[in-house]
Order: C-alpha cells, then sequence, then structure tokens
C-alpha cells in the first residue's frame, strides 16, 4: 500500500470537520505522512451470528479435539477456513434453563445468548433480561465510530406480547440488550441499515456519473440559492424567517456536497444501496453479512449482531428441499428423515456463514485483512432442538482478534463451563474489560495456547 | 380616534386604511350607568376577592379595570369572565353565588359590550405565513404536475403540526434533511417521468400483526361469519406494493386443530375481495395436528400502491371431527378418542361413588386438553415480487412535460423555453415572467455544455424547478405599490388558497386559467369554482386532511389498546377508521347539515363493525349506510367507535381525556394543561376499590383542579357506557356504570343520548367549533382573536342554510381572512392566541 500525501491529518479533527454527513473511510489523508508501513493499528472488530433452534450435534461437533480434526457434515462449508476458526465444545448457558420457570426454552435462549442471564418470566411489559456483551463492547467503545453498533436480523419482529410459554417476545426477538429492560430490536430492511451507514447517495453509478450529478447538485443549488435570497429581499418579517430556514439548509447542503467531494478518493461502498428484504433467504442473509462488511470496512461500526431467524423460527428452506417449517421439524423425536433435514439446515445456515467468513478475508485491512481483526462467535443457545438443552452449545469463533487468538483448533472445555467466560475474554481483547458477565466464573483459557 | 364603520359585512373595497390595535368606540350614558350601577357591584361582591392585583388567580386582576372604557384593553379577559360566569365555573364552590338573574345580565352585558367593541374596531384579516407544501400536498401536487402517482414524500420526516394541523405555515420548518430529500425526490420524479420507472427488483414485504387473545370455544358453532374476515383469526394489514407485477402471497398458520380434521382453508382477500384459497395441512403428532409454521403459497397480480391485504380461516368450523358438532365434519378417518381413564389409577377398594367422581373427573381433565374449535389463526402473510413488473412508458407524463414537439425524441434545443415556462408556471402556480425563466434557461444550457444529453439537461433545469421555493412554498406577497394595509391577495394567491384547502394540490388547469383571467375576484364565478372543485373526487382529501385531524382519525394508525382487555384487532382498527371517513364524505357528497355529525341516526357499517355495535343483518366486508333503530345507542360520529377509542388510554377510559376531547374539538373550549405538581391518580389502584367516577370526585375537591374538571369530567362520564374502543357496557369491572351527571351551568342529563341533546341544544357552539377548525385548516394558520368576528359571522350564515356542508365551505371561502391578507407585522406583539 503506498502512501501518498504530505499532510497528517488527526483522525478525529477530520471527523469533526465531515459531522455525520457520509460513511468514514480510513482515508490516505489520514495516514501519517512517509510513516511508511507503520499503518496505525487496525481496531478488533466483534460480531455475533446466531441460529435458532440448535443443531443436529452428532453432525456438528468434530470427534478429536486440536489442530487436525477432521471436519463435520454440518462444518464441512467452513473447511477453507481452518486456519481462521475455532471450533469450542463444551460451553454452557446454564441460565437458559429453566430453573423453576417451566417451558420457555426458545425465550430463554434467545435472552441469555448475550447477556447470560436468566430472563423474568413475563409475557408483559416488566421484561427482565441483562446487557448484553456487544452492548457492553459498544459502550466501551465510546463515539470511536459514528454508529456505535448494528443489530441485524433476518426475520420481521413487530410482534408484540407472549411468544414462548408465557415470555414475551422481546426476548425471542433480540439477543442485544443495551439495559436489563431495553432490549435492541434488530433492523430487518436492509435498505434502512444502509442507510443508516451511508446516507441517500448512490453509489451504484460510474465515477464520472457521481461527478456530473455533483456538479449538476450544485448548480441547481446555486440557482437556488441565488433566488431565495433575492425572494428573501421582497418578503415580511414571518415570511422571510420561513425562507432564511430554507436558505440555510441549502447553504448546508451545498457544504456536505462540497466534502463529499473531497472524499472522492475514499471508501465507496461496492454494492447498491438495496431495495429492500431480498426474496430469497440466501440473497437476505448474503446482503445482511455484505453490509457487515462495508460497516467494518469503513469503520463506521466495530460491533454486530445478527440474527439468522428468532428462536423457536419457522422459516422453510424449500430451496434446498425442505419444504418444513424449522422449529416443529427441529422437534424431530429422532427420526431420522427428521434429523437429516435438521442436519440439512444446519448446513446451509455454515455454508452461508462461509460466505461472510470469504468477504472478511479478502478485504484488506490495515495490516492484514478483516478477518484477521475480528471476532465472530457463530452458534445457538439451544444444543439439541428435540431436547432444548442448554448445554454442550455449539459455538464457533471466527478470526483473529489482531493475533490475539490462536486459531484452527477444536477445544473441548470441562463439564459446566459458562459461555459467559468466553465473553469476558473476548472483551478483554477489545482493550475493555470485564469483570462479570451474567453467570461468568472467569477467563475462558486456551484461546492462545496449543 | 377612528371613525365608526359599517355594522355590516365587511366591504372588501372600503379598507383602505388598517389600523392594528382595536379601537374603542365613545361609550355612551346608559352602558356607563349599568357598568357602575350592576356590573361592577356584582364584580365587587364576587370576584375581587381573588382577582385582584395582590392575589391575581388565574393571572386575572379585575379590580384594574375600573371603566368600562378600559374593557377594550383585554378583551380576551372579558370573554373568559362572560363565559366562566355564564357555564357556572365562577365563582368557585365556597364563593357564594349571587342570584342566577343577576350572573346572567352581567355576563350578557359584557358580551355585548364586546361585541360593540368588535364592530366598532377595524377587521383585521390577519397574515399567513409562507407555507411548505406537507407531505401530502407534496405528493398530490407532484401527482398532478407529472400524471404520476409516485408518493416520494412517503421517505420525507414527520411534518410538524400545530393548532391540530400539519399545513400551518409558522409551525412547518425545513431541515437539510429534508431539502436532501427534496431534492433526491426531484431527481427520480424528473428521471421516471422522462425515461419511466426503471425495473423494480422483486422485494419480500410481510405482515405480522401483534399475538392475539382471543375466546377459544370447545365445540363447534353454527352461526358464524363463514369469510372468516371478521373473526380474530384473521390476519388483516395495509400492504404498500412499489409495481404492478406478480407477486407470491405466503401465509403461515398458528395454532392446532384436532387430528384428523381437514386441512385448513386460508383465504386470501385484496381490497374486500377474495382473490385465492390456500389449501395448508399438517401432520398430526398424535395428540393433535401441530400448525404452527405450517403455510402455502400463490401468484397474484396486484396493482401498485397500499391495499388492505387480509388472510381469513375459511370455514372455520367446518371439516372438523364429528363430535365438535359443526356442519360438513371431516370425511377422513378420526382415531377414537381416547379412553379418558387410561392413566388414571382407581385406589384398591373405592366406593362405586368414588370411582364415578375419579371417571368424571378424568373426563373432565380429557375436555380441557381436547383442542378448542377455533384454535387456529394466521401467523404472518409474505408477499414476495414484483416478478415480471409491469414497466409503463412514460408517455402521459412526457406529454404533460414536453410540451413542444419532442415527445417522441425529436429534439430542438430552442423548445427549452417553452417546456420550462409551462413547467414553472404550473410548479409555481402563477405566470412566470421572462427573466425569472432564465436562470434556469441557462442551467440547461450549460448542463448541455458540461456534456450532458439533451434530455438531461433539460432535466437538470426541471428539477430545479422543483427545489426552489416558489415550488415548496406558497408565499403571498403583499405590499404591491403603495399598499399597506389589508388588500386582496392576488388571484393566483387564491386559487392555490382554494386547492389546497379543498383538495390538497395544485390548481387544475382550469382554476389557473380562471385565476389568470381575474375571474376570480367575481362572486358567482368563485361559487362556481367552489362548486366544481366540492364536486371532485379531488375533494375527498378533506375527509383525510381535515377530518383525519380534527377527528383525530390518523391517530387510529397508532393506538395500541390493550388487547388483554379488549377485543381489538387490525380489522376492526381499519373499520373504524372507514366507518368515520365514510360518514364524513357521505356528508360532503350528499351536502348534508353538519349537525348530523353530532345527532345522524345512521353509520356506514360492515360486518365487523355492525357485529361490534351489536347491530344485525350486515354481512360481508363491504361498508353500506346503516339506519339505527332505537336499539342502538349511537349517534353521529361522537358515539362511533373511531373518536371513543382516540380518547381513551391503551387499557382504560378517561372521562377526562374524553371530556376535554369533545370540548375542544366539538364545543370549541380548549382546556389549559393541569397546574403542576398535581398528583395523578394512581394507575394501578383504578377501579379497585372504588369506581373510578369516585375516586375522580376525589380528585375534584382539590380546587386547583376543581374550574376545568367540573367541566370535562361530567361530559367524560356521560360517555362511560362506551369503553376504551367504543364498545357498549354496562358494568366497568365490578362496577355498575352511572352515566348520569350535572353540567356546570345546573343542567342534568341522565346518560349519553341525554346529554347529547343538550349539546345538541348548542347548535352555535358546535357550528362555531367546527368553522374554527376548518377555518385554521383553509388558512393554515392559528387563530386570532381578531377571527372570532368572522367565525361568528360564518356560523350565523351556516345557521341560515340549514347548516349545510357547503355552505360552511363557501362562507369560508368568501370570509374576509381567506380573502384578504395584509403587511405582515414587523413586531408580533399585541397578539393574543385565542
Amino acid at each position: 500500500m503506498t502512501v501518498i500525501t504530505g499532510k497528517h491529518l488527526p483522525r478525529r479533527t477530520f471527523l469533526r470537520g465531515v459531522g455525520a454527513a457520509i460513511g468514514l473511510p480510513l482515508l490516505d489523508a489520514m495516514r501519517p505522512a512517509f510513516a511508511g508501513p507503520a499503518l496505525p493499528k487496525a481496531p478488533v472488530r466483534l460480531a455475533f451470528t446466531y441460529i435458532p433452534n440448535g443443531v443436529t450435534f452428532k453432525d456438528w461437533k468434530p470427534a478429536t479435539t486440536g489442530a487436525d480434526y477432521e471436519f463435520t457434515r454440518i462444518l464441512k462449508p467452513l473447511e477453507p477456513f481452518r486456519k481462521d476458526i475455532l471450533v469450542l465444545s463444551g460451553l454452557d448457558h446454564h441460565n437458559a434453563n429453566a430453573l423453576g420457570d417451566g417451558g420457555g426454552d426458545h425465550a430463554r435462549a434467545g435472552a441469555c445468548f448475550l447477556t447470560g442471564v436468566h430472563p423474568k418470566k413475563t409475557a408483559g411489559a416488566d421484561i427482565q433480561a441483562g446487557v448484553s456483551v456487544d452492548q457492553i463492547a459498544a459502550k466501551g467503545l465510546g463515539n470511536a465510530t459514528r454508529v456505535a453498533s448494528l443489530e441485524l436480523g433476518c426475520e420481521d419482529s413487530r410482534t408484540v406480547g407472549g411468544c414462548d410459554s408465557g415470555y414475551s417476545c422481546a426476548y425471542t426477538n433480540s439477543i442485544s440488550w443495551r439495559g436489563p429492560q431495553t432490549p435492541m430490536p434488530p433492523e430487518t430492511n436492509p435498505r434502512i441499515v444502509f442507510e443508516r451507514l451511508f446516507g441517500d447517495d448512490d453509489f451504484s453509478a460510474s465515477p464520472e456519473a457521481r461527478a456530473r450529478r455533483a456538479a449538476q447538485k450544485k448548480s441547481i443549488l446555486d440557482l437556488v440559492n441565488s433566488r431565495t435570497q433575492k425572494l428573501a429581499g421582497e418578503l415580511g418579517a414571518a415570511d422571510r424567517r420561513k425562507i432564511d430556514e430554507y436558505l440555510t439548509a441549502v447553504r448546508e447542503l451545498e457544504m456536505r456536497i462540497d466534502r463529499a467531494e473531497k472524499d472522492q478518493n475514499g471508501f465507496r461502498p461496492d454494492i447498491e444501496k438495496p431495495a429492500g428484504v431480498p426474496v430469497a433467504f440466501a440473497d437476505y442473509i448474503k446482503l445482511m453479512f455484505d453490509l457487515q462488511v462495508l460497516a467494518f470496512q469503513a469503520d463506521a461500526t466495530r460491533v454486530t449482531t445478527l440474527l439468522y431467524g428468532r428462536e423457536a423460527s419457522v422459516r422453510t428452506y424449500p430451496e434446498i428441499g425442505v419444504p418444513d417449517p424449522h422449529h416443529p421439524l427441529s422437534h424431530h423425536r429422532d427420526l431420522p428423515e427428521n434429523v437429516e433435514k435438521i442436519t440439512q439446515i444446519n448446513t446451509h445456515h455454515t455454508s452461508l456463514f462461509a460466505y461472510f467468513l470469504e468477504k472478511l478475508r479478502s478485504t484488506p485491512d490495515g495490516d492484514g485483512s478483516l478477518l484477521d481483526h475480528s471476532m465472530i462467535v457463530y452458534g445457538s443457545a439451544i444444543c439439541d432442538g428435540n431436547k432444548h438443552s442448554h448445554e454442550n452449545l455449539p459455538l464457533l469463533l471466527a478470526g483473529r482478534g489482531d493475533g490475539s487468538i490462536q486459531s484452527g483448533r477444536h477445544i473441548q472445555y470441562p463439564e459446566g463451563t459458562p459461555m459467559t467466560n468466553l465473553f469476558l475474554t473476548l472483551l478483554d481483547r477489545m482493550k475493555i474489560p470485564s469483570e462479570k458477565l451474567g453467570d461468568s466464573t472467569g477467563r475462558l483459557e486456551h484461546l492462545t495456547d496449543l | 380616534m377612528e371613525p365608526r364603520a359599517s355594522q355590516c359585512a365587511p366591504a372588501l373595497a372600503a379598507l383602505a386604511v388598517f389600523a392594528g390595535v382595536a379601537g374603542s368606540a365613545p361609550t355612551d350614558q346608559a352602558v356607563t350607568g349599568q357598568f357602575e350601577k350592576s356590573v361592577r357591584p356584582l364584580l365587587q361582591r364576587s370576584c375581587y376577592g381573588c382577582h385582584n392585583s395582590k392575589v391575581k388567580s388565574g393571572d386575572l386582576d379585575l379590580v384594574a379595570f375600573k371603566t368600562v372604557d378600559s374593557l377594550g384593553g383585554d378583551l380576551e379577559a372579558w370573554e373568559k369572565v362572560a363565559t366562566k360566569l355564564a357555564d357556572g365555573t365562577m365563582p368557585p364552590k365556597g364563593v357564594p353565588r349571587p342570584p342566577q338573574a343577576e350572573v346572567e345580565a352581567t355576563s350578557n352585558w359584557i358580551r355585548g359590550e364586546i361585541k360593540r367593541i368588535e364592530l366598532t374596531s377595524k377587521p383585521d384579516p390577519g397574515r399567513v405565513t409562507a407555507r411548505r407544501l406537507n407531505r401530502a400536498e407534496y405528493n398530490n401536487t407532484i401527482r398532478d404536475l407529472t400524471g404520476l402517482d409516485l408518493r416520494p414524500a412517503e421517505d420525507f420526516p414527520q411534518d410538524d403540526s400545530g393548532y391540530g394541523f400539519d399545513n400551518i405555515g409558522d409551525v412547518l420548518s425545513l431541515s437539510p434533511v429534508l431539502l436532501e430529500k427534496y431534492m433526491k425526490a426531484a431527481e427520480t420524479v424528473v428521471k421516471t417521468a422522462l425515461s419511466g420507472a426503471g425495473e423494480v427488483k422483486p422485494m419480500a414485504i410481510r405482515a405480522q400483526p401483534p399475538g392475539r387473545e382471543f375466546e377459544l370455544f370447545p365445540q363447534a358453532r353454527s352461526d358464524y361469519d363463514t369469510s372468516g374476515l371478521s373473526m380474530p383469526n384473521a390476519l388483516h394489514a395495509m400492504m404498500r406494493f412499489p409495481a404492478e407485477g406478480e407477486y407470491v402471497f405466503k401465509a403461515a398458520l398458528e395454532g392446532r386443530r384436532p387430528t384428523g380434521s381437514e386441512p385448513v382453508y386460508v383465504g386470501i382477500w385484496v381490497d374486500g375481495k377474495q382473490v385465492s384459497t390456500l389449501t395448508i395441512d399438517a401432520k398430526t403428532d398424535g395428540a393433535s395436528i401441530d400448525l404452527f409454521g405450517a403455510q402455502a403459497e400463490t401468484r397474484l397480480r396486484l396493482p401498485a400502491g397500499e391495499h388492505w391485504i387480509a388472510a381469513t380461516v375459511l370455514r372455520i368450523y367446518e371439516g372438523l371431527p364429528s363430535d365438535y358438532g359443526g356442519p360438513n365434519p371431516t370425511r377422513r378417518p378420526v382415531p377414537p378418542p381416547r379412553d379418558p381413564m387410561r392413566r388414571v389409577k382407581i385406589p384398591e377398594g373405592a366406593t362405586p361413588e368414588e370411582i364415578e367422581k375419579i371417571r368424571k373427573e378424568a373426563i373432565r381433565r380429557a375436555q380441557l386438553f381436547r383442542v378448542p374449535a377455533n384454535r387456529v389463526w394466521v401467523h404472518w402473510v409474505e408477499a414476495l415480487g414484483p416478478y415480471d413488473s409491469k414497466i409503463e412508458p412514460p408517455i402521459e407524463s412526457r406529454k404533460r412535460i414536453l410540451t413542444c414537439g419532442h415527445v417522441d425524441g425529436k429534439h430542438v434545443t430552442s423548445c427549452d423555453r417553452t417546456v420550462l415556462s409551462q413547467f414553472a408556471r404550473r410548479a409555481f402556480r402563477r405566470t412566470v415572467t421572462a427573466a425569472e425563466l432564465r436562470p434556469y434557461l441557462e442551467l440547461a444550457a450549460s448542463a448541455r455544455r458540461d456534456g450532458a444529453g439533451y434530455e438531461e439537461a433539460l432535466g437538470v433545469a426541471l428539477q430545479a424547478i422543483l427545489v426552489s421555493p416558489d415550488f415548496l412554498f406558497r408565499i403571498e406577497k403583499t405590499g404591491v405599490g403603495s399598499a399597506k394595509g389589508p388588500q386582496p391577495v392576488n388571484s393566483f394567491a387564491l386559487a392555490s388558497r382554494l386547492s389546497y384547502f379543498l383538495w390538497s394540490t395544485m390548481p387544475d388547469d382550469e382554476l389557473l386559467r380562471v385565476a389568470e383571467q381575474g375571474g376570480l375576484r367575481k362572486a358567482p364565478v368563485l361559487q362556481a369554482q367552489v362548486k366544481r372543485m366540492l364536486r371532485d373526487p379531488k375533494a375527498l382529501s378533506m375527509v383525510e386532511n381535515f377530518a383525519g385531524q380534527w377527528l383525530e382519525l390518523r391517530r387510529l394508525e397508532s393506538v395500541s389498546p390493550d388487547r388483554e382487555k379488549f377485543e381489538f384487532d387490525e380489522y376492526l382498527r381499519m373499520s373504524m377508521r372507514k366507518e368515520t371517513e365514510l360518514f364524513f364524505a357521505n356528508l360532503m357528497r350528499e351536502d348534508r347539515s353538519i349537525l348530523e355529525l353530532l345527532n345522524g341516526r345512521y353509520s356506514f357499517l360492515n360486518q365487523k363493525m355492525a357485529e361490534f355495535y351489536g347491530v344485525k343483518g350486515v354481512t360481508g366486508p363491504e361498508f353500506r349506510r346503516v339506519e339505527f333503530d332505537a336499539t342502538v345507542p349511537r349517534s353521529g360520529v361522537l358515539t362511533q367507535a373511531s373518536v371513543m377509542t382516540v380518547s381513551s388510554y391503551a387499557t382504560r377510559t378517561s372521562p377526562v381525556l374524553r371530556g376535554k376531547w369533545i370540548l375542544e374539538n366539538l364545543l370549541n373550549e380548549p382546556i389549559p394543561p393541569p397546574p403542576p405538581n398535581v398528583p395523578l391518580l394512581e394507575e394501578a389502584t383504578i377501579g379497585a376499590a372504588a369506581s373510578l367516577r369516585k375516586q375522580m370526585e376525589q380528585h375534584r375537591t382539590n380546587p386547583a383542579c376543581a374550574s376545568c374538571h367540573a367541566k370535562m369530567d361530567p361530559i367524560g362520564f356521560g360517555f362511560e357506557n362506551f369503553n376504551a374502543i367504543g364498545q357498549w357496557r354496562d358494568k366497568d369491572g365490578k362496577f355498575e356504570i352511572d352515566p348520569s351527571g350535572t353540567l356546570p351551568d345546573g343542567r342534568n342529563f341522565k346518560g349519553p343520548e341525554d346529554l347529547k341533546a343538550l349539546l345538541m341544544g348548542d347548535k352555535d357552539r358546535f357550528t362555531e367549533a367546527m368553522t374554527d377548525k376548518m377555518l385554521t385548516y383553509a388558512l393554515g394558520r392559528g387563530l386570532e382573536r381578531y377571527d372570532r368576528r368572522t367565525i361568528r359571522e360564518i356560523a350565523g350564515r351556516v345557521a341560515a342554510n340549514e347548516y349545510r356542508f357547503s355552505s360552511l365551505v363557501m362562507e369560508i371561502v368568501k370570509s374576509l381572512p381567506f380573502q384578504m391578507t395584509r403587511e405582515d407585522h414587523a413586531s408580533e406583539e399585541g397578539k393574543t392566541k385565542i
């Protein structure tokens, strides 16, 4: 990578100047002039991807531990990333268990996954869970990025009221919780996510067309500006207040366009603005992954969560030959035909996750790739959908956390290790040390050793 | 002192000179005499105790008004004095009340004096601040300019509203974000109008209503809505389709059916017509058929825009096992019922009686776990598409815009002038001078020089027109030449006032032409135009934009009544709103008396609303006019479910809210906000130990609250028989409802209809209230003290015209503030709000 500019702009100064107008790339201008290869340290990104209804565990867990484990059916699509992932076995979410509250394992799984807290059983407004690990990270990062965190989902979550055996739908809708009573509802519309990250601009046109359009916009605003000034002179006080307000808006917009122009050599999302929710699930998930990659690439946010579906999702997968709704199917009663279909869904899901990893790995970032600087947890807070068990959770950790994770292994943890210990360990790597999270008992070992 | 003005309605031509402050007329002896002899002594006895310069209760010092002439200084205060005396709010409890005859004489004297002073002051038409088009107006104007119903404003931020409406010039603001949206919209509109819409990619649109509670029936029923539309098992949603084309509709179920039942048939309905039937089946898990997530799909062709989509369970009580007792039972094999005793252990040595008891209990429990007959509902509906969306070539919009012979692509640069001047004339809603046009022509020319093609360059100029303040704002310039005072608004501004009032859009070609020829100043021409405009379907925008805001129907979209307490669902929400809209639209179309808004013994109902109201004999989703017989305790809009719902809380009725709603919206009596530090009713205790009414009465013993609550509460309690979603009830929880009451002026009523009759007695007040609201909406400004007279005059003429809707519109159009304007006062001082 070459460094061309002669002037070094501190990033914060630059951010102040730009305001909230556009995506904030790491511009060449912000790199230290003539600093050679000593690039600024790339930030560590944290992402969580949730799959609902558990997995067929025998087709998930590798038979051996260590570096040379054999990929199982479900994990097979991730084999190209052997060196980039850790398979973590033996972690539990004890607080997702009934603990005397009866049915509702799906709701508890959703609410517990990132909080480690046993949610209060209620279908009303008095919901209570805990602060989730992603939100602790987002808060700890403060205003480092324009968007503190992204919460994404692929199933509409407008549902309110009860969802699972007397539990509020809030527990299954959101895995991300800003406070014990404040779930962060995931955004399901890719268009809105894109606009939140990059504004209203049309990035699909060629650079020449975009430049011409910018020039036209400016001359339109020029015309409107002079017309408005002339008009203001002809009006009384109250009318002029309105027109002045308009004039201020015109000038503000002119400045924004100027600034955007200066960023021409900077970051530009390489996808078109999405029109809405794609029809095919695979396209939908991939688009959500694309948006996360873009957000990381532009350093618009460093923390994301994504739900493939809510707990107890009833999505059907006719495209892979499974026309049955997922949740009822997950209660497979050990019928081989049903178990096989669940394995197919699980494998479909990991193959889509492979798309995300591939994109992260092929996107340069600082001294390596985005994947090198990320930590992505993939999995569920239910092990086997038929049993609703919350022990031995199916979990993966992808990415190297900027060299702080020694990936490429399958690790077996002792019985009863809380999953929340993993979260504390991840937060350490985000430089946001935390003492306690849910039922945590300490740090998770072995992420760096052999 | 100003010369005394004519007592008749202000002649428009006579208003050459203008005085901003109300002058007072010479006072004659008789008036002064009465003030000294009876008015002041009464005030002294009953009012001075609190309303003096020291205590200044309610910020009012009556002692300061020593002479008759001093009244003119604060008419506002005196109007209040007269009203509070007359309606009995003042003097408050605890202060001895003077004899009724004296009170009446005093309040009448004050009112007479106010009227006299008003008549002698100079009429003031007020000034309407430059109004930005609001979202509805923007959408409609773009539609009429281009012939394309693109609705770009749906992406705009919410408009600010004031005085109850979102078209108030002073209140509507314009942020950089909005301007950015305007720029984007202009680009899209021009591109679509000249080159057609781009291909619309298929997308998923999903509707998944909140979880719902409804009564479960163990047995099938015979008399029910087989279409399922009005049943709680259905899903109703407004869905917006980006383009005409084929959509795949998917519906998924939730719930269970007894083992052996036939498949569930789901009807798909678009705008009240059934267009498809889906067959949804699932396997039994032994105990019953689990339908959670079971789904089916179909392909449908749909037009663009927003449509009411429903997915209903058809013939829900058919196809069940025969022991459910429903019509057309299943023809599938039904497994024999399991022996209820199969898991029951009979203790050794049990007597036959004990065994029988155990057996009965086992049967009861088995019944309890049997799947109820109606435990199935539509979980979600998804529309995927459009596939093969129909892309219309932009013939119509090109014709409208390219008015200079190159619709089919024969481009002539010299056409710029014709095209742009005609487009600007319509967009700016007035003639455009050559000098004004020049910058736009230059813009097109310079874009062409920079490499843009012919149409692209023309498009740049068209976009500039669409973000020009002349398009986005309605600005009424004054002070042309030497005229400084009240002056007629110019013809073009008048045409726009008319079209945005009656149509929420720009003037059409005819109106613009008449304005151009100066014809709108002639009374017969103006009247003919108003009549024509009221007949035009575009006048229905008044239903959505005027009635929708006046009666707060728009709020129905966001209310969320507690579904555990009330049988509320999306279909009811839509039906409620539709009922009131149709009622109002019918009143407009048939030019009926506006009093029917209070007492019309009819309404427009579909089966859902009819069942909700307990009206028999209405089946199907179509709304139709229904006359109410004596058994229906409803009339007008006031007791319609829509109004009763928006004037309630989500969990319960609020007599205070309702009373306030009625006073403010129908009787023109705004209620000030409660004083600070007043304890609120403890929500948790409501209806627990005492009835709401008892608790409110206690609340009212606080004198700080009493004077307003004495007005609001009785009116609200009069309608307590209607619950928080407008359903009739005789009891509130365990307490019998007592809908009787006493108005502050001492008049008694027994219940809602009785109370309504009392309110009806105040025809003038209602007419003035509606005039006030409609004038606010028509002008786009908050009303001022000086508009009172106009309101009274309009209301008087409407009464003389049998209260016809059209006479209200016509009188507003003919009124001083609508016809005239004046210079903007540099200082806003001295203005008092009504």
